[in-house]
């Protein structure tokens, strides 16, 4: 942004040069963060018109009139400097740099302001914070970068999209996640794959080609965009040509990644030992015989580390070269783009090829023109890592499987150990394990996804007389997904019907057209005034086409273009919706002193009921620079920069609804081989938008000549028309036993703190600290009348999660326990009476009071379970540090999350004593005596209750807590390099991503989500793949 | 000049601007249908009838698992896996009521009771407004297409009545029985709606089946028509049933005297001629439309029960999740001799080195297209021949319509009236026979409980008494947590 400003200053005083009679000054201007010279600076003789700038080496020339007194040294990003003349003929100036950046230009919605007119909330992230991460879209690496932005990655399998909440959970049923913009047009966003593979839609942005990401939180910033603003917008820029040479960059890296905290579970000996014990303590187990350690043809004793099978070191390399330039009237940004990932999951990997063209062209002094193109091809693969409850997924297969049975049949035939569909049990009392073998899946199944898409805008902006800005723009994102599913037919998942294959091709594509005009005017020296109107139109279609066929003709078919013998039905999806929207905003202030500005929206959209379509949304703030004010100018020296701002707004969230939401549906099927018609939507014809409310208050600052910048910001976000699913007694058989209506309230509110911290700027040495954080409390304050509470569930089997009026959304649910009963060995339950009850798998009478030995009624979920945490972090941020020093470079980015809970459902598994192989400490430490303390219960094989499998239990609610280090850089830049080679600059680096976690948590990483981007089952860690740590080595080039 | 050229290029770019069109903002859905459009023409009436029957065909009912419910709660099944999703919990009666077949089963049956209370409604609107006659549905396809609903609705609230209610012979219906949902639900409310009694809601059951019967075709004109939609005769048939777990013997006579002739061999005298399979294997092969199924799911390669829903999936050795026969005395495999075909069709397989066997009345595993009898003629056969004996005594027609169904697939076990004792010998011979012939039906467990007895113990899982909480189901927590009125079990 500060390149194309200069080419608007180059234009604006390229014509007003000046000849009188003069003195010739010169001199260089160079930049104290790192003494190399500064072009386009410019240089006024004080008090007059006339100046000049410096030239590409930093030099000027100018003629100053002879009784002149000073030079004014001014440039975006640097502080102004004047130096009085005194009569002599070379003046050398070193620019400060200006921490505070006024004069920079941030993006907003349908438009630009300068970063000192911004009343509402907005954070920006720098393209260049993000660009050089190991990741595969740009979401990821924005943990811990902005104040009140929330990112969570579910889990460490390759372009999972994380969940982003910005400034809380805003819907309950809707989504919480924000609405992205790409240069002014919404695109699509969430996973786009419709296999186990995942392609976050985002990841087809290369993050190299990002300039700018602004983070577009409270109502006066996003009331503009309507009904899509609940949630906050993100506005992604892409980058633009700048004057001066054409500038070519090349960056690269290659890399490494690899799983972390990986569960110690036993090996065989300690297996077979435990196993049999539990066996011994119940004689009706089922169980004939004890296991035992089995050996193959070549004598050698079974025990097998199936984590060793399902991770691996992955390989990753990326590589993006820009060239971009501008001349007079054209400016323009060339990129292409290849990443090629492999995960820390085996068969996990993710390519992308890319490429982008951004050209603006000034075609007369009114009209010009401008095109952004990018098409990407993304590639993602991945076997089934399947969180929750899958018999296929990777993870859980990685520490749920016995360690005495192997991938490999025992007579040495290299054959698959596998009975059916399952694992062959390679003689063990266990008839059939159900679980699958991972080598067998891994080797032959295939989940694969592709996309090609086309994201593109065309603009045209007329300027018939100053100020008066007519723009046109025609945004197209055309996606086009073709997913394959292969299943082998020799055993897993597809074993019954021998073989599956399952293609679809899948278009979702969008159209925008925005057309806006806008007015900025200063109507007297004080008094500015800007103002814009627009109409929108969005168009959304989504298509797609599914074959489906099983029974294989031979194994050697592994595609759906194969021979097989049944042709299933395919199916697809079909569907339309339509957005008219009209939007406005008026903002002036006074003197740069007093500002006020009003938006509003009016949005129509098709998935509602006449009468119901349109939906009108605003907002408005006031912000009173302090700090301009004459009483405030004595305590420039301290406090440098102080404004307040305030605002409030009313914005929707028509996420929730989908295309066809108001209608009562048929939908037809067979019924043998005939034509059938099924009712399967009860809509809502009395539907319309979730609204919230939101009102936001903030404190800006800057002391000691900017050096410390800081915000401070108090929000409240009332959400009171959500649209909840209303949950409808099963016994009236509608369809998915809800209906959506307009009911429930719930608020998120807190504080935002960012500071920024120039500790030292020196010509060699820069140290930077940028801090930011959040604090967050969430309650639902009303649901639906008659609905006391909403269950969340994980993986459709396990209820984990309850939310309910009065708490935080998706409280995690379970029944406290007390830890063992030393006496006993049992687990200590708590029933809804207080009451402490013993559980004993293996007797008749299995659930007992604890106090006398009588028989309890058993203890349930349903009747005993109560709110045992919330799994919102309501503490939450980052800090960054960078340093320079000289040609080095080193920067640590931490993140941390507090005051939440995770429920870690994969610590019941791996303490089940059905035959599931167990961690470390269960051998260790389960009870085994009396008196002995412990908080694992007596072994009795088959138990399923006592650690937490058969229902969630407080034992595996834990605090989640954690400080991460993000990521850790350094890197030396070489230059100087001969003219001849044409290279400015080659800095080579090396990175640590997610490197470390600090936690008491006792599962892999606090930082999960089974259940992805979810409002009612958050904070569940439910056999989840791990998080994985990457490290890299990189160059970047600059000619 | 130069402000004429503004002047119209604003213009121009105001028409720009108009020019989006607000007829957008009504789509319509291309792939599904409005309500307001669902009698539009009589292939649409003809789709939604059978949209009811594809209801009640869900693989979660009587497309499949509700069969295998019924079946494992009793002794002659144990499972290879230990999985809940593949119903663990019903096996050794830990469901509670958050289980998911118990969840399950309670919404899909309430889910097509609601769409033929829907469909009742629209019809009758429409047949009162005209529009049934503008479109070409005549009054006889009109009676038809509502006894089809109507006989629906009483099957599903009896399936349902066996698994969630005490039994009718507890207490003679005064139980709690079902919320019967009787009006067309589509918006939020009427959430709330009290148990009716278990004898109110037979009173529901026959009231529907009754109504339907005289509504209903004669014949529906094709084999296949005749076994997977209903008529006037498989009415009547499953009255028998009906009857039979009300312990009223007269009706069951009188229900059964309409489709069994009086003397062997068996047939309905009127109607669609139901008569036994000449052979049993023969019942289970293509085209699954024998005059013995009275009623049956259709399946197709394109129109399968679902993953881990189709009775293959319950009863194939290759599957990785069947369940296989208990081979502890007084289970059917047990009493089976080995010459009898019922056991002549069973299939092997290994389980944990040994060799194990597996009802093999479903073998398609690979495509689990085969038929689910949700009745057939047998059980008519056998209804009758206890209803007789409970009200008649022990007599010879009773013992030629248990012979019926015994010879076909053991012709050396032929009983005389000598065979029995008692009357009583003769009904546990009845029981007996019915074990055989049809496991897998899911017969076995609604037979215990209809008489009120222990349903038996197998492996270690121990006998459930009458007594027990675990003798029925619990109703889901899900119908607790919503529906105020609702009370446990």
């Amino acid at each position: 942004m500060k390149r194309i400003l200069m080419l608007f200053s180059l234009l604006l005083f390229t014509g007003s040069l000046v000849i009188a009679q003069t003195v010739q000054i010169s001199g260089t201007v160079t930049s104290s963060e790192d003494g190399l010279p500064v072009p386009g600076v410019s240089v006024i003789v004080k008090g007059t018109t006339i100046g000049a700038l410096t030239g590409v080496d930093g030099k000027y020339i100018l003629a100053v009139p002879q009784n002149s007194q000073a030079l004014v040294f001014s440039f975006i990003g640097f502080r102004t400097f004047e130096a009085p003349i005194q009569g002599k003929n070379s003046i050398d100036v070193t620019l400060e740099t200006d921490l505070f950046k006024v004069d920079e230009v941030v993006v907003v919605a349908y438009g630009t302001q300068q970063k000192r007119d911004i009343t509402g909330a907005i954070s920006t992230v720098s393209g260049k914070d993000i660009s050089l991460m190991p990741v595969q879209s740009f979401d990821q690496a924005l943990q811990g970068k902005a104040a009140g932005v929330n990112i969570t990655m579910p889990n460490g399998v390759l372009n999972n999209p994380p969940v982003i909440r910005v400034r809380g959970f805003n819907s309950i049923s809707s989504s919480s996640s924000p609405l992205i913009v790409v240069d002014g047009v919404p695109i699509f966003t969430g996973n786009l794959s419709g296999t186990n593979s995942f392609l976050n839609s985002l990841s087809d942005i290369n993050p190299a080609d990002i300039e700018s990401m602004e983070i577009l939180k409270d109502a006066s910033a996003t009331a503009i965009y309507g009904s899509r603003a609940a949630s906050g917008v993100i506005l992604i820029t892409t980058k633009r040509g700048a004057a001066g040479n054409t500038k070519v960059t090349y960056d690269g890296y290659a890399g490494w990644t690899q799983p972390y905290n990986l569960f110690d579970v036993m090996n065989a000996d300690q297996y077979i030992e435990h196993k049999n014990l539990a066996r011994a303590n119940n004689p009706a187990s089922g169980l004939g015989f004890d296991f035992f350690v089995p050996t193959d043809a070549n004598g050698n004793r079974i025990d097998t580390k199936w984590s060793d099978y399902v991770y691996q070191t992955g390989f990753q390399q990326n590589h993006a070269i820009s060239i971009s330039g501008a001349t007079k009237n054209t400016s323009y940004y060339l990129s292409v783009g290849y990443t090629d990932q492999e995960g820390m999951v085996q068969k996990n990997s993710y390519n992308r090829k890319n490429a982008r063209l951004n050209i603006d062209q000034k075609v007369n002094k009114y009209i010009s023109i401008s095109a952004n193109i990018s098409y990407s091809n993304g590639y993602s693969k991945a076997p089934n890592t399947g969180a929750s409850f899958a018999t296929a997924g990777a993870a859980r297969l990685a520490f749920v499987l016995a360690p005495n049975l192997g991938p490999y049949a025992l007579d040495g035939s290299g054959k698959y150990n596998i009975n059916g569909s399952a694992i062959g049990n390679m003689g063990q009392p266990v008839a059939n394990y159900g679980y699958y073998n991972p080598v067998a899946i891994f080797d032959l199944n295939k989940f694969t996804t592709e996309n090609d898409r086309l994201l593109a805008t065309l603009s045209a902006t007329i300027e018939p007389f100053k100020g008066l800005t007519f723009k046109t723009v025609y945004g197209l994102d055309n996606v086009s997904i073709e997913d394959n599913l292969f299943q082998t037919g020799v055993t897993g998942d597809s074993y019954a019907s021998n073989g599956l294959a399952w293609n679809q091709f899948n278009r979702p594509n969008r159209w925008t057209w925005t057309n806006t005009l806008n007015y900025n005017v200063t109507l007297s020296e004080k008094f500015n005034l800007g103002a814009l109107a627009g109409i929108e139109e969005q168009f959304t279609s989504g298509k797609s086409w599914i074959g489906q066929k099983t029974n294989v003709n031979d194994v050697f078919f592994t595609e759906y273009h194969g021979s097989w013998t049944t042709a299933g039905m395919g199916t697809g999806g079909f569907y339309e919706n339509y957005f008219l929207s009209y939007f406005g905003r008026l903002n002036f202030n006074f003197d740069r002193k007093y500002y006020f500005e009003v938006t509003g929206r009016r949005d129509g959209f098709s998935g509602l009921s006449e009468g119901n379509k349109f939906g009108n949304f605003g907002g408005a703030s006031v912000m009173w620079n302090i700090s301009k004010e004459s009483f405030a100018e004595s305590l420039n020296s301290i406090v440098s920069d102080l404004r307040l701002k305030a605002s409030y707004g009313r914005v929707g969230n028509m996420s929730g609804i989908n295309s066809y939401a108001s209608l009562f549906l048929y939908n037809s099927g067979v019924y043998g081989a005939v034509p059938s018609w099924n009712f399967n939507q009860a809509g809502n014809p009395e539907l319309q938008w979730e609204a919230s409310s939101k009102f936001d208050l903030g404190l800006s600052f800057a002391l000691l000549k900017d050096r410390i910048q800081a915000d401070i910001n108090w929000y409240y976000n009332n959400v009171d028309d959500l649209i909840l699913n209303v949950p409808q007694s099963p016994s009236k058989g509608i369809p998915n036993n809800t209906v959506p209506a307009n009911m429930g309230t719930m608020y998120n509110t807190g504080f935002e703190f960012t500071v920024t911290s120039y500790n030292i700027t020196g010509p060699k040495l820069n140290w930077t600290t940028s801090l930011n954080l959040s604090t967050l409390k969430n309650e639902v304050t009303e649901l639906a009348p008659g609905v006391t509470e909403i269950i969340g569930t994980t993986g459709g089997l396990e209820q984990t999660n309850r939310t309910l009026v009065g708490l935080p959304i998706g409280n995690i649910w379970a029944v406290e326990t007390r830890g063992v009963d030393p006496a006993t060995g049992r687990r200590i339950f708590v029933n809804a009476a207080g009451q402490e009850i013993l559980y004993s798998h293996e007797a008749a009478n299995k659930w007992t009071n604890r106090s006398d030995g009588s028989t309890a009624s058993a203890i349930t979920l349903a009747k005993d379970g109560k709110a045992s945490g919330s799994p919102l972090p309501t503490l939450f941020g980052g800090i960054d540090n960078n340093l320079t020093y000289g040609n080095f470079d080193a920067s640590l980015n931490l993140t941390y999350s507090m005051g939440f809970y995770v429920y870690n459902g994969s610590k019941a598994g791996l303490r089940d004593q059905r035959w599931w192989n167990n961690s470390v400490e269960v051998y260790e430490n389960a009870w085994k005596t009396a008196g002995q303390v412990t908080n694992i219960p007596k072994p009795v094989m088959n138990d399923n209750v006592s650690n937490g499998s058969a229902f969630a239990i407080s034992e595996n609610v834990e605090k989640g807590n954690f400080l991460k280090v993000r990521s850790f850089s350094a890197g030396y830049s070489f230059r100087n390099f001969p003219e001849i080679t044409g290279i400015e600059r080659i800095r080579v680096y090396g990175q640590l991503f997610n490197a470390f976690v600090f936690t008491k948590y006792t599962g892999s990483d606090p930082e999960v989500s089974t259940n992805g981007d979810t409002n009612l089952t958050p904070g569940i860690d439910r056999n989840s793949a791990p998080q994985a740590i990457t490290y890299t080595l990189g160059i970047n080039v600059t000619f | 000049m130069k402000n004429t050229y503004k002047i119209s290029l604003i213009l121009f770019l105001t028409l720009l601007v108009g020019a989006c069109s607000k007829d957008d903002l009504t789509l319509a859905p291309q792939t599904a249908l409005g309500e307001p459009n669902a009698f539009d023409t009589k292939e649409r009436i003809v789709g939604q009838v059978n949209g009811l029957y594809a209801s009640v065909k869900n693989g979660g009912f009587l497309g499949g698992r509700y069969y295998v419910y019924n079946d494992i709660r009793e002794e002659n099944f144990i499972p290879k896996s230990t999985n809940l999703v593949t119903n663990y919990a019903t096996w050794n009666h830990t469901v509670i009521g958050s289980t998911n077949e118990v969840q399950n089963l309670w919404g899909f049956v309430y889910a097509s009771v609601n769409a033929i209370n829907l469909f009742l409604t629209g019809l009758d609107a429409n047949y009162a407004s005209g529009k049934l006659a503008t479109v070409g549905v005549s009054d006889a396809e009109y009676n038809q297409y509502k006894g089809e609903a109507l006989a629906l609705r009483g099957i599903c609230y009896f399936s349902l009545l066996q698994l969630y209610a005490q039994p009718y012979n507890k207490d003679n219906g005064a139980s709690p029985g079902l919320p019967l949902r009787l009006l067309a639900e589509k918006t939020a409310a009427n959430n709330d709606l009290a148990r009716s009694s278990v004898a109110e809601t037979y009173a529901q059951i026959l009231s529907d089946l009754n109504a339907a019967e005289p509504l209903l075709a004669t014949n529906n004109g094709s084999a296949l028509l005749n076994v997977t939609r209903l008529h006037k005769n498989s009415v009547a048939a499953y009255k028998t049933r009906v009857y039979l777990h009300m312990s009223n013997w007269a009706s069951v006579k009188s229900e059964a005297a309409k489709i069994v002739s009086a003397t062997a061999p068996f047939t309905a005298p009127s109607g669609v001629a139901f008569r036994l399979n000449t052979t049993f294997a023969g019942i289970w092969a293509t085209p699954y439309t024998s005059t013995e199924s009275v009623f049956s799911m259709p399946f197709t390669s394109t129109n399968l029960p679902g993953t881990q829903n189709g009775l293959a999936h319950y009863h194939h050795p290759s599957s990785s999740e069947s369940y296989f026969l208990n081979k502890e005395p007084g289970t059917a495999y047990a009493m089976l001799v080995a010459a009898d075909a019922r056991k002549v069709l069973f299939q092997t397989g290994t389980v944990s080195g040994n060799t194990e066997y597996f009802v093999g009345k479903w073998q398609n595993y690979t495509v689990q297209a085969d038929y689910a009898p949700v009745i057939r003629y047998a059980e008519v056969l056998l209804n009758y021949a206890e209803a007789i004996a409970k009200s008649d005594g022990l007599t010879q027609q009773a013992v030629d319509l248990l012979n019926a169904v015994r010879t076909r697939s053991f012709p050396a076990g032929t009983y005389t009236l000598a065979s029995f004792a008692d009357v009583s010998a003769f009904l546990t011979a009845v029981m007996n026979e019915r074990s055989m012939e049809f496991l897998g039906e899911g017969i076995r467990n609604m037979d215990i409980l209809r008489t009120y007895q222990t349903i038996p113990g197998k492996q270690s899982i121990p006998a459930v008494p009458t007594t027990s909480k675990s003798y029925i189901w619990p109703i889901p927590d899900s119908e607790i947590s919503t529906n105020k009125l609702m009370t446990v079990n």
